[in-house]
């Protein structure tokens, strides 16, 4: 992100649609990984996505982790492009392990006719 | 295609649409119970349906977010997961109410068993939602459900009472078990105002790319769709009102609901009647059946999209196909139909709050909406809905125990 408008991470970023550079929707914001609290100058330094982040997002949250398999994927913050109603990535979901579970479920329906 | 005949013809699939196995239920045993005493609340249900399908479809069409993207945005991770859990609840409920509706008109009309027309009901949906484009499914299902409007004639031909028509729009309580009264009111507020129907038709505006171009549209499909959609619903409890009050009939059954036609209008009313219930019902079927796919990506990220091919959302598809078979599930036990419905229209209303709070407050944000945030006017209904909204929800459940859904 290089433009410096003022954005508020709890509403501006967390929970939005990611969508890759091909117009992909691959996953939301679960969670952000923020860096340089202790030295006072924190930033954004990934976004998290993935059942084990929902442990730290509430009683429902940490219930649904638990039942819910998966694994944490990590984008980090330069893979931004730019943000207006989704987070919109530079690259494809597919290089940035994003969407896998579509990835597995196409599988299901792709032997029925039309599909 | 002209714009005034596109939109004419989308406002006739919105009236054909409007009617779902909920409105058929509550505004048909209000009226055989209370006779036409509770028509002001279905137009106050059909005003705050207009406002806030009018406030989803500009949240969609300005901001590119549909209903529960806004839900896990303005409520979080937890909270968000809650209301998803509860909607998908409602919303399968809705949805095997509206698949036994569908069998049950398909028995009237072809005298075969029931569980077998649930069967070929379900298989006959999901062949039409994989192989048909949406449009078409929209306008089959809405003009079908067109058939319905044999009720506005029937309800003519029975003779009401207009006197007591005209003050049944005027509150007042007129009975002595006023529990039963304000059990039917919350009932009917519920039915009218849905949300499955703003998940779906928000989605429709972000997958249908609308700008704020288009918001002129949207609102004239608010209030025009919605408005002539409810007179259907009037015409269904002033029909009940005129002939099953007298009688003292309890309409427990999709079948005496078609009595409405039938009696003023003979074989061919019942046909028509039967035809529009199978139409509506089943339209509405489909639409539930992607509100609950829709929610679900929407919360998760998932790709999603009723006019992509169905690999295009492999989850989306799987999520659809996995409803309508655990609506199979559920229906294929024997339960009721009506008493689903009945169940399903009060657990929406105890869920609705969680819908309309944050498409408000999205409706309000100025960093989202820009020049298209809410005016003076849309805040004024949104919060006055807001606390009806909130009332009805807190008195549904209790009401629905001390009444024994509406028996008194």
């Amino acid at each position: 992100m290089s433009s410096a408008r003022e954005l508020d991470l709890g509403v501006g970023v967390l929970d939005h649609q990611l969508v890759d550079c091909e117009g992909r929707r691959c996953g939301n914001v679960d969670d952000l990984e923020v860096e340089g609290l202790r030295a006072g100058e924190p930033r954004v330094a990934a976004i998290l996505v993935g059942a084990p982040v929902w442990r730290g997002r509430g009683l429902l949250g940490r219930l649904a982790a638990f039942i819910v398999r998966g694994q944490t994927v990590r984008v980090p913050w330069e893979e931004v492009e730019r943000i207006d109603a989704a987070v919109h990535l530079r690259k494809t979901a597919r290089e940035l392990r994003l969407g896998r579970g579509d990835d597995r479920a196409r599988k299901w329906i792709e032997w029925i006719p039309g599909s | 295609m002209s714009k005034i005949l596109q939109l004419a013809l989308g406002i006739l699939a919105a009236i054909g649409g409007f009617v779902d196995i909920g409105d058929l239920v509550f505004n048909v045993e209000a009226g055989a119970t209370l006779g036409y005493q509770l028509l002001w609340v279905v137009v106050v249900g059909v005003v705050g349906i207009i406002v806030y399908s009018e406030m989803c479809g500009r949240v969609a069409a300005v901001s590119k977010r549909p209903v529960f993207d806004a839900i896990r945005e303005r409520l979080g991770f937890g909270v968000g997961l809650g209301a998803l859990v509860a909607s998908q609840v409602v919303n399968l409920m809705t949805l095997a109410a509206e698949v036994g509706g569908v069998a049950l008109a398909l028995e009237l009309i072809s005298g075969l068993p029931y569980r077998v027309l649930i069967v070929l009901g379900i298989v006959a949906l999901g062949v039409v939602i994989w192989t048909t484009p949406f449009e078409w499914i929209e306008r089959i299902f809405g003009y079908g459900g067109l058939a319905l409007l044999v009720f506005v004639v029937g309800a003519i031909k029975l003779h009401p009472d207009w006197g007591g028509v005209a003050t049944g729009f005027v509150p007042h309580v007129n009975t002595p078990d006023k529990l039963v009264y304000a059990y039917f009111a919350v009932g009917l507020l519920g039915a009218a105002m849905t949300p499955y129907e703003v998940y779906f038709y928000s989605s429709g505006v972000v997958e249908e790319g609308w700008t704020p171009k288009d918001l002129g549209l949207n609102r004239a499909n608010a209030i025009i769709g919605y408005s002539l959609g409810g007179t259907l619903s009037l015409a269904l409890m002033i029909g009940a009102a005129a002939l099953f009050l007298p009688l003292g009939v309890d309409p427990q059954f999709i079948g005496t609901v078609a009595l409405g036609a039938q009696v003023p209008l003979g074989t061919i009313g019942l046909l028509l009647a039967l035809v529009g219930i199978l139409f509506a019902v089943g339209g509405a079927a489909i639409d539930t059946c992607f509100s609950g796919a829709y929610n679900v990506a929407q919360f998760f990220g998932w790709e999603w999209g009723k006019l992509r091919r169905p690999s295009g959302a492999p989850r989306f598809t799987l999520a659809w196909i996995v409803l309508l078979v655990l609506a199979l599930l559920v229906i294929m036990t024997g339960v009721d139909p009506v008493l689903v419905t009945e169940y399903a229209v009060i657990f929406s209303v105890v869920a609705l709050p969680l819908t309309y709070i944050p498409i408000l407050l999205v409706a309000n944000d100025r960093a989202y909406m820009g020049l298209y945030v809410n005016g003076r006017l849309a805040n004024a209904f949104g919060l006055l809905y807001l606390v009806v909204i909130l009332l009805v929800s807190i008195t549904a459940i209790p009401l629905m125990i001390l009444t024994h859904q509406g028996q008194g």
